[in-house]
């Protein structure tokens, strides 16, 4: 009885031991030395500093390259520099856990096969958070860096054409990255290849040639960002299992200009995304490749595009449902023509809201009574014949549209039917909401243009008694 | 010698009479009114999304002014010499000490001044529902639409004048204008589109027969104005952009205004000819 007492009171007590000794090294270790040194003193600080220490950085400029390869963390204060002269990667990141935070990186050289960064992580667990990339080829260049965590820089590259700037972001060969809340424009492509679990969320990515390149990625996770402007908003090819879901895609208008680009994509979702006038909104070739696997388009809005979804003829298995197809110059598109008979165009009784809908909805349930068929003639014979898309806008496609209706022996078969079509569009609420322009420029113009045209039209009769002929001069 | 006060005497008559004249008020209250409720159409559907989606405005547009200007400025043109010469006023008019060509000058300007106007109060109310909308950053892309819609306007009042001169009664202009308006709208886009699928026309010469249309010129030159480039009209508007590149605009320009002088020379050269009867 006692023994027993005794044995539990001495394990107590080893227990508050072992937890007061974790704890007070946990402390020292958090703690480590706090030194603070201005920008030129970088390497020396960094020499000096043992693992685990913090270096604040208050402004300064430091020129040349600088090589951390200890697991310290650097704080910026005041925006320091870290110039690399036009020459090389700017800053070599060599050892697991370091952080950078609040700095100005800017001038690597601009050599794309040495591919020159801003940052070079070669190591995991690294954190690079709240920078700025100015003039620098690359900017965060990810290469076996696992764990690593992109949050909130700004990133640009060099002003050169296109295909001479590098890649904002480069993942290569790194598990479990998080990209988050950066703000990315002007570079060439967002890449990242031969990296699992990889997340990216709430960038904003615009102004490139790919907004997002992924190649054998599985399990990518794609949420919240805005992707403007660029060549192609996200191209995915052979991945598993990626989830694509409220980003706001939107003009992208390049020579593929595909919202979304999917090649021999497996078990995808694309959900609640708005696809915004870009050339074609979900672009998709062999995706799914395998027999069993799927493609699930669920709640997304594809609006002002000239495609909506354009799919190669042998693409099947793809299940689409609570979209909204609203005014595309095309719905759906099939490159070569065919009827993608082995898709999917409403899953349990849900189909998709289509603009072009003529149907009706008798018995009130949100569900349009018939069939909904996209089989307009003029966008058959532009897939027999791609250059009669010269014709856009024309009223004489209307005239040929028209004419399939009244004589249905030129219908053609249609490319999709919806036996569910919703009758009202869904607005995806999640996705970031595109910049709002202000209306006082056309106020302006609206006023001017419309009392000019009054004018004209007025003056007449206000310098009416001037409608004299002058006499010639003969009489005079 | 062209006496420039003859003609702006007969422009200022011209302008008065285009506000008595029914069909120039239906024209102008068509195209504004359908301008209107294209943008609020458009706009109203953009606006749940929270963007400006004046791409599609400008798209049902262009849709529009390819439908209507034409039509606008074919039958004014047509009725212009052509019904004042049935009337008789013609005859009235030219008794006074103007020229043939001064008359026509003056009307031709006249009637061109009260399109515009037409078409800058359908803009500019337009204009004003996109304001009220929210806007859009794209007002140049707008200046520039409505910039080829007046070109437009006044090509096809041209070709209107030919008409009117050439023939002698109002009605013959006005079905002549209104076949000539068909074949332009439909017929000319219609053939084309079948020459180009039975004879394999490769992209170069389709593009090239396409501009011998009015229409078409301005079609093309708007949406290179709004999206500039011409991806949007597939293979030929690739090949267009990348053989012309920034020559293209001044081009579509250039071959607008041929459009303008042309028949206008014509029309002067026959009604010179043919007189007052």
């Amino acid at each position: 009885m006692v023994k027993t007492v005794l044995g539990k009171l001495l394990l107590g007590l080893l227990l508050v031991v072992l937890v007061f000794v974790g704890f007070s090294t946990a402390l020292a270790q958090d703690e480590g030395s706090a030194v603070t040194v201005s920008a030129e003193n970088l390497p020396q600080a960094i020499a000096d500093a043992k693992p685990g220490d913090a270096i604040e950085v208050t402004g300064g400029i430091f020129t040349g390259h600088l090589d951390i390869d200890k697991p310290v963390t650097l704080i910026g204060i005041d925006w320091p520099v870290i110039d690399g002269e036009n020459n090389g990667t700017v800053v070599n990141l060599t050892a697991p856990g370091i952080t950078m935070r609040g700095f100005i990186i800017r001038n690597s050289g601009q050599v794309l096969d040495q591919e020159n960064s801003g940052i070079a992580i070669q190591a995991a667990d690294i954190t690079i958070e709240n920078n700025r990339f100015e003039n620098t080829l690359f900017g965060v260049y990810a290469k076996n860096g696992h764990n690593a965590v992109i949050r909130n820089n700004v990133i640009t590259s060099k002003d050169l054409d296109l295909p001479r700037r590098g890649d904002p972001i480069r993942i290569w060969y790194s598990q479990d990255v998080l990209i988050e809340g950066n703000e990315i424009t002007k570079g060439r492509d967002v890449v990242l290849w031969y990296s699992e679990r990889v997340t990216v969320r709430d960038n904003e990515v615009s102004d490139g040639r790919y907004g997002l390149h992924f190649m054998y990625c599985d399990d990518a996770t794609i949420e919240y960002n805005t992707l403007l402007d660029n060549s192609v908003g996200a191209f995915f090819m052979y991945s598993r299992r990626v989830t694509v879901q409220h980003n706001t895609i939107a003009g992208n208008r390049g020579p593929s200009g595909y919202g979304v680009g999917m090649k021999d994509m497996d078990d995808a979702i694309i959900r609640e995304n708005i696809f915004l006038d870009n050339r074609v909104g979900v672009h998709l070739d062999t995706s799914p490749r395998e027999v069993d696997s799927f493609g699930r388009y669920d709640g997304n809005v594809f609006a002002y595009n000239d495609i909506g979804v354009g799919m190669m003829p042998s693409v099947r298995r793809n299940e689409f449902s609570n979209n909204s197809f609203v005014d595309n110059e095309e719905q759906v598109a099939v490159g070569g023509g065919g009827q993608l008979k082995g898709n999917i165009w409403s899953v349990n009784g849900q189909g998709n809201y289509w603009s072009d809908y003529a149907g009706y909805d008798a018995d009130d349930d949100g569900t349009g009574d018939l069939v909904y068929k996209s089989d307009r003639l003029f966008e058959n014979l532009m897939q027999r014949e791609p250059s009669l898309r010269l014709f856009l806008y024309s009223p004489a496609t209307n005239a040929i549209d028209f004419s399939a209706k009244a004589f249905p022996i030129v219908r053609p078969q249609p490319k999709v039917e919806d036996e569910f079509p919703l009758m009202t569009p869904q607005i995806p609420t999640e996705a970031p909401q595109m910049p709002q322009a202000t209306g006082e420029t056309w106020f302006i113009f609206a006023v001017v243009f419309t009392a000019m045209a009054l004018a004209l039209v007025l003056l007449p009769r206000l310098t009416r008694k001037r409608y004299i002929f002058p006499q010639p001069e003969t009489q005079a | 010698m062209l006496d420039f006060e003859n003609i702006l005497v007969l422009t200022q008559k011209e302008l008065y009479d285009a506000r008595r004249n029914r069909w120039f008020m239906l024209y102008a209250v068509a195209f504004t009114g359908l301008a209107l409720g294209l943008a609020y159409m458009a706009l109203s559907g953009a606006g749940n999304y929270g963007l400006a989606g004046f791409g599609r405005t400008s798209a049902s547009l262009i849709n529009l002014v390819l439908l209507i200007v034409p039509l606008m400025g074919l039958t004014l043109g047509a009725l212009s010499l052509a019904g004042e010469r049935e009337k008789g006023t013609l005859m009235y008019l030219m008794a006074q000490p103007i020229s043939q060509a001064e008359l026509l000058l003056g009307k031709f300007v006249g009637l061109s001044l009260a399109l515009i106007a037409a078409l800058g109060i359908g803009f500019g109310l337009t204009a004003f529902a996109i304001a009220l909308n929210g806007g859009s950053a794209e007002i140049d892309t707008y200046l520039i639409l409505m910039g080829f819609a007046v070109v437009l306007a006044v090509a096809s009042l041209s070709l209107g004048f030919l008409i009117s001169a050439a023939v002698q009664r109002g009605s013959t202009a006005i079905g002549l204008a209104l076949f000539l308006w068909l074949l332009l709208v439909f017929f000319g886009d219609l053939g084309l589109m079948g020459t180009a699928l039975v004879l394999q026309l490769d992209v170069q010469q389709l593009f090239l027969a396409a501009l011998v249309n009015p229409l078409q010129l301005f079609k093309i030159a708007a949406i290179s104005g709004i999206r500039s480039n011409l991806e949007v009209l597939g293979p030929a508007g690739v090949y267009a952009f990348r053989t012309y590149g920034s020559a293209l605009l001044p081009l579509l320009l250039g071959l607008l205004l041929l459009w303008v002088i042309i028949p206008l020379l014509l029309a002067t050269y026959l009604f010179k000819k043919r007189g007052v009867l």
